[in-house]
Formats: C-alpha cells, sequence, structure tokens
C-alpha cells in the first residue's frame, strides 16, 4: 500500500515536471517572427530571431512610416542569447543625418518593454534617454536603473550600439542595444 | 425526575457510501474493504503532495527557467528561485496539514496528520534559508557585489524586499522554537503563541513572491495557480480551525450540567445541549473543549467523550460527558467548574474510532485516564458478541476508572474483560502487572487472536509504546494498531 502511493507520487511527479520542461523549452524554442508593417517606399525586412532567445512577444511593430516624414527603416530584430527579439522598426522625425531626437521601437522582453530614444546634433550622439525599460518586477525595476546610466555613458563614448552588455542585466541590455540601432538607423547615422 | 434515556442514533451520513447504523457487526469483508478505501485516500493523498511540489518546480521550468542558464551566477539565481518554490510549497503543505480538513482527518488521522507537519518543519526552513542566501550570492555575483551588499541593497532599493527579510527571521524563529528540545523547556502556552508567528512569517512572506519575482508578475498562468493554492491554504485554515468551530458551538449550546466526582482527582463533566445525534458515534475520537469561565476560556483541553450522548428531548436535546483527571496545566481548574459555563468545541477529531477498523475483532487496551475514551468506542463500535477483548490496566482497582460501567457494558455486548492491577513489571512487558508476567501472562494469554484484531491503546505515551510493542510481537500488523497522542 505504501508502495502504491509512493510509485504513484513519483509517476506523477516526474510527469509534471517533464510538462514543465516541455513547456520550458517550447517557449524559448519557439522563433519570433517579428513582423513590421511600414509605410510605402520604405524597405521592410522582416526575420527571425535566430538565436533562440527568449520571449514570444513580438516587437511592436512600427507604424512610424505615414506620419512624419520619411526614413523609416526596419531592421530584424536577432538579439543575443539572453531572450530578446523583436523587430526593430523605428520611425526618425527629422531628416537623416541631421539633428533632433529618434525614438528605437519597442523591445519586448519577458521583463517587460524596452525603448530608447537619441538626441542628435551634428550627427553625434549626444543624449540616450530610455522611455521604457524593463519593470515587470522589483527585481527587474532594479536591473533597469542599474544599467541604464551605464549603457548610456558607454553609448555616448562608442557613438554606437555596438557596446558590451552589463553583466547581470544581459536581457535589459540587448534590449537597449537593439532599440538604441534601431533609433540610429533612423537617424541614418 | 424519570427521564427516558433514548438509545444513541450514530450521525446521518451525508456521503453516500454504506455506514454503520447499529453496533451489530456488518458483513464479513466490510472492515477490510473500508481499510481499503482509507488506504486508497492515503495514496492520493501522497500524490497530491508529492506533485504539488513539483508542480512548484515546474511553474519555473514551464517558464523557461532552465534554459536560461548560461552563467555561475544564473546558477545560483536558479536554485534560488527552486528552493523558494519547493519550501514555500512545503509551508502550504504544512499549513494544510495542521488546518484539520476532514479528509485528511479521517483518512490518516490528526495525529499523523501532525507527525507529517512537524517532518516537514526542518526542511522547509532549509529551503527557505538555502533560497534566501542563493539568490543573495547570485543576485551579487551577477551585479559585482558581495552577498551582504547585495543583501542590503535589496532590502533597501526593491519594494516588499524588507518584509521577506521580516518573514524570513520569523521563519527561523518558529521552527527553532518548535523544535523538541525547546518545547520542553518553555511552557506549552509560549511556545503555542509563538507557532501563531507562523501565520505572521507567511503573510510577510507572500508581497514578494508576486512582486519580485518575475516568474509570478502580472498576467502569467503561473501567478494564477500560485494565487489559488495560497488562496485555497488560507480558506482551508480560517473555515475548518475558526469559522467551523464557532458553528459547532452555536450548534450545540453546549452548557456545564454537572460536575460528578468519579475518583481522587478525576471528575466527570456533564454537558448539556442540542443537536447531540450530529456528535453521536464519535467513541475515541477527541473533542478541543474551552469553557468560558473567567481564566479559562483561552486554555485549549483535548477530551475524548467517555460515553455516547445521552437524549432526553426533542431537537435531540441531551447529555454528553468526558471524564477529566486532574493533571495540573490547567486541568485542576476543571474540578471546580460551575453549573451552567458556557462550553465551546472543536471536533471531533482523530482516527481512534470505528473508522479505522480493519478486522471484525476488536481489543482495546486502556491505562488510567485512558480507559475512558475506550469507554465510549466499546459502547458504539461494532462487533459480535466474543469477538472483543478489554484489558483495562492501573495501579489500584480504583484506578480503573468508569471500570464498573465497562464491565456492565461488556455484559451486555458479550466482551472478555481483564483487570490486570499492582506495580508494574521490571523485567519485560513493563506495560503489564509484575505478577501477571511472574506468572508467565503476556498479551497473547489474554487475547490469544490479537493478530487477527484492531487493537486499539489509550494511556501514558510510554506504556502505550510498550503494548505496541507486545503487539506487533504477537503478530498485529501496523495497520491493526491503533494509538493516539493526545498531548498536542
Amino acid at each position: 500500500m505504501k508502495l502504491r502511493g509512493t510509485v504513484a507520487a513519483a509517476l506523477a511527479s516526474a510527469g509534471i515536471l517533464l510538462a514543465g520542461w516541455q513547456t520550458g523549452t517550447q517557449v524559448n524554442g519557439i522563433s519570433t517572427v517579428a513582423s513590421s508593417t511600414t509605410a510605402t517606399g520604405t524597405t521592410g525586412a522582416t526575420g527571425s530571431g535566430s538565436s533562440g532567445a527568449g520571449s514570444s512577444g513580438a516587437g511592436s511593430s512600427g507604424a512610424a512610416g505615414s506620419s512624419g516624414p520619411t526614413g523609416s527603416s526596419s531592421t530584424s530584430g536577432s538579439s543575443g542569447s539572453s531572450g530578446t527579439s523583436g523587430s526593430s522598426s523605428s520611425s526618425g522625425s527629422g531628416s537623416s543625418s541631421g539633428s533632433g531626437t529618434y525614438k528605437g521601437n519597442t523591445v519586448q522582453t519577458r521583463f517587460g518593454p524596452v525603448q530608447v530614444q537619441i538626441t542628435v546634433a551634428n550627427g553625434k550622439i549626444t543624449d540616450v534617454t530610455a522611455l521604457q525599460l524593463t519593470n515587470t518586477d522589483g527585481k527587474s525595476i532594479q536591473i533597469s536603473n542599474r544599467a541604464a546610466p551605464l549603457l548610456r555613458s558607454k553609448v555616448l563614448a562608442a557613438q554606437s550600439a555596438n557596446v558590451q552588455t552589463v553583466s547581470g542585466a544581459t536581457i535589459t541590455s540587448n534590449a537597449y542595444l537593439t532599440s538604441l540601432q534601431a533609433a540610429i538607423d533612423a537617424a541614418n547615422l | 425526575m424519570n427521564t427516558q434515556l433514548l438509545p444513541a442514533v450514530p450521525a446521518a451520513s451525508s456521503s453516500g457510501r454504506p455506514e454503520l447504523s447499529s453496533t451489530k457487526r456488518p458483513a464479513r469483508g466490510w472492515f477490510a474493504r473500508q481499510y481499503r478505501r482509507r488506504m486508497l485516500r492515503a495514496d492520493l493523498l501522497t500524490v497530491i503532495a508529492w506533485a504539488s511540489v513539483a508542480a512548484a518546480v515546474a511553474l519555473w521550468l514551464a517558464d523557461g527557467g532552465a534554459t536560461n542558464i548560461s552563467s555561475p551566477a544564473a546558477l545560483f539565481t536558479a536554485a534560488g528561485i527552486v528552493a523558494g518554490l519547493a519550501g514555500m510549497d512545503l509551508v502550504l503543505l504544512m499549513l494544510l496539514l495542521a488546518a484539520r480538513i476532514p479528509f485528511i482527518d479521517r483518512t490518516i488521522g490528526h495525529d499523523r496528520a501532525l507527525e507529517f507537519h512537524g517532518k516537514l518543519g526542518k526542511p522547509s526552513l532549509y529551503l527557505l534559508l538555502a533560497h534566501g542566501l542563493l539568490l543573495v550570492i547570485g543576485y551579487g555575483m551577477a551585479e559585482g557585489l558581495d552577498p551582504v551588499s547585495e543583501s542590503i541593497n535589496l532590502w533597501v532599493q526593491v519594494p516588499d524586499m524588507w518584509l521577506a527579510f521580516v518573514s524570513m527571521a520569523l521563519f527561523i524563529a518558529v521552527v527553532v522554537t518548535s523544535l523538541v528540545a525547546v518545547r520542553r523547556r518553555f511552557p506549552y502556552e509560549f511556545w503555542y503563541v509563538v507557532h501563531l508567528l507562523t501565520y505572521a512569517a507567511v503573510a510577510t512572506s507572500i508581497p514578494h513572491q508576486f512582486s519580485v519575482g518575475g516568474l509570478f508578475a502580472a498576467g502569467t498562468w503561473q501567478r494564477w495557480y500560485w494565487l489559488a493554492i495560497c488562496i485555497y491554504t488560507g480558506s482551508a485554515l480560517v473555515y475548518f480551525r475558526i469559522l467551523e468551530p464557532v458553528l459547532a458551538t452555536a450548534r450545540h449550546q453546549l452548557t456545564v450540567a454537572r460536575v460528578e466526582s468519579v475518583a481522587p482527582g478525576v471528575v466527570n463533566i456533564v454537558m448539556r445541549g442540542r443537536k447531540l445525534d450530529q456528535l453521536a458515534g464519535t467513541g475515541g475520537r477527541f473533542f478541543i473543549w474551552r469553557f468560558l469561565a473567567p481564566g479559562m476560556w483561552w486554555h485549549p483541553h483535548p477530551f475524548s467523550l467517555s460515553a455516547e450522548p445521552v437524549f432526553t428531548g426533542p431537537d435531540s436535546q441531551g447529555t454528553l460527558r468526558v471524564t477529566v483527571r486532574n493533571l495540573g496545566n490547567g486541568s485542576a481548574q476543571l474540578l471546580r467548574l460551575r453549573k451552567g459555563t458556557k462550553v465551546a468545541l472543536e471536533g471531533p477529531y482523530g482516527l481512534l474510532s470505528t473508522a479505522a477498523r480493519t478486522t471484525n475483532k476488536v481489543v482495546m487496551i486502556g491505562a488510567g485516564i485512558g480507559i475512558t475514551p475506550l469507554r465510549a468506542l466499546l459502547e458504539t463500535t461494532p462487533f459480535a458478541p466474543g469477538e472483543a477483548t478489554v484489558l483495562l490496566r492501573g495501579h489500584t482497582e480504583g484506578e480503573l476508572y468508569l471500570g464498573s460501567e465497562i464491565l456492565d457494558l461488556c455484559q451486555a455486548r458479550g466482551v472478555r474483560l481483564f483487570h490486570l492491577t499492582g506495580p508494574r513489571s521490571r523485567t519485560k512487558s513493563p506495560w503489564l502487572p509484575e505478577d501477571a508476567v511472574r506468572n508467565g501472562y503476556s498479551l497473547t494469554s489474554y487475547v490469544p487472536d490479537v493478530a487477527d484484531a484492531d487493537v486499539y491503546v489509550c494511556g501514558p505515551a510510554a506504556w502505550a509504546a510498550n503494548v505496541i510493542a507486545d503487539a506487533g510481537k504477537a503478530g498485529a500488523p501496523e495497520e491493526q494498531i491503533h494509538h493516539e497522542r493526545f498531548n498536542w
């Protein structure tokens, strides 16, 4: 009788764990198809996150093109191993390689959306502002608050999105840099 | 006044299963089937308990937790999260085991439920400690901080985390004070109040589970599952430990009718109430009584009925009785209870009853005040004449409380009865009197067929342990031996 209970319990537990494992790998296995719809005359490239990344929340499709002057471009959102993926389509206000502010697209992560805006003066990035940062829970807010200033100073120094991620904030960093790249593209830097 | 005494009728069952309606023994195999059903329920409980722990870990797996481990820091963090999930699940199981849920009580009994509850204490504390330590190390590594600075960081910067630290301190306090050694050193009431801190510990731990961990972020199904099990546990505690006792107290409206002396330091407390038919057939099970008088109401007394309810009027009005020995610790006051004192009751609890029967034959072995619950069980548990044996143990005949009532019952129902008196044996079978052992008597001399019988043992813990050892040696399997501690 005891044996029967133990065996049944072990089987049930193993089944539940296996189901959990399956669900978990499927969540991460789904490559996010990030489609972006853009206004006419722009190239819309769609791509799928190639590196087995995290959330299934597709990036927000950039709705831009039609409103402002042209110059909305789409980049596919393949990101690092850390779970960000999403389409990057961004809209910039102002003409190419000029001055002004440019918003990157919103990148969804499993800890919340990330979006940055850059300020460009004479072809140089003079400021990076985080419009949205990972904020689903207390821990990710703490991470965001720590990572954002570090990333900003790195980007201002490098003048590109090609900077090291902040350790312990990989997901936030990758999303931040993806959005940043879209903003840079929009500014045609 | 000459009142007609009506025979007791066991409570009607709403479960739809065949229930015993008299003391007449049911057909062969009935008790065996009852036992198989009970074991099936026990297995179900085992499965639920283990599956809930697995489910807690599966929540994290389903969120892709295991696939995101890419660094040592992430490994520590992952282990910390899993430890926290499993630890909280064990805490919820502990609360459920202590919630006096009827399904658990009639399957494994209050006594064993609390035994499992106690066994889970240390593992859950270790898991929760590991949860805190691993996460502080994991987060600290990710951010390049030592664990202490990370802890301060978490306390200061992350909302709800300071509550989690308070909760951890409370859990440590509860488990440390609950360890048996500590329990002996402090009075029971102190231990009990510290135990109530568990509720504070669980309550303060809940906010951070939902706000800090990303796993239970708003909108996830994991959040709903976790909320559901927390709410279920809380509701079970409130309903079965608070609401049900209040309702039972209001339903039966018990008052003390009289206090009669049975022997020096031993009294019958007779209580009058209504709807007592619902308390019939509970012989051997115990209730927690509170006598609502100044200075007494907060003291819970676990006593079994020492007789079936006696009905004297409509609406199942009547009297019921407990027999109490002055063991200090508040029971001295009971000898001086005033007539008309209101009585609150919780219960019945426990499995020292007909519900535990596995076979047709019955043996009851009681010592001292432990004889009295067996007196009520003897009145109702079904058996045919010749199938039951009662052994009563005391230093003197005067210590065989309610001995004459038991003699009458034994004559009426065809039960063999032995009075075992005298100083206890110093050689073997220390539960027997010395002269019985010297004359070569053992358990099987009194009950040759003990191996085929349900053996109910009620008495002091050390004495009962000796009886149980002898019953085991005589061939009675574990499931036929029924014993419960009442000192919770």
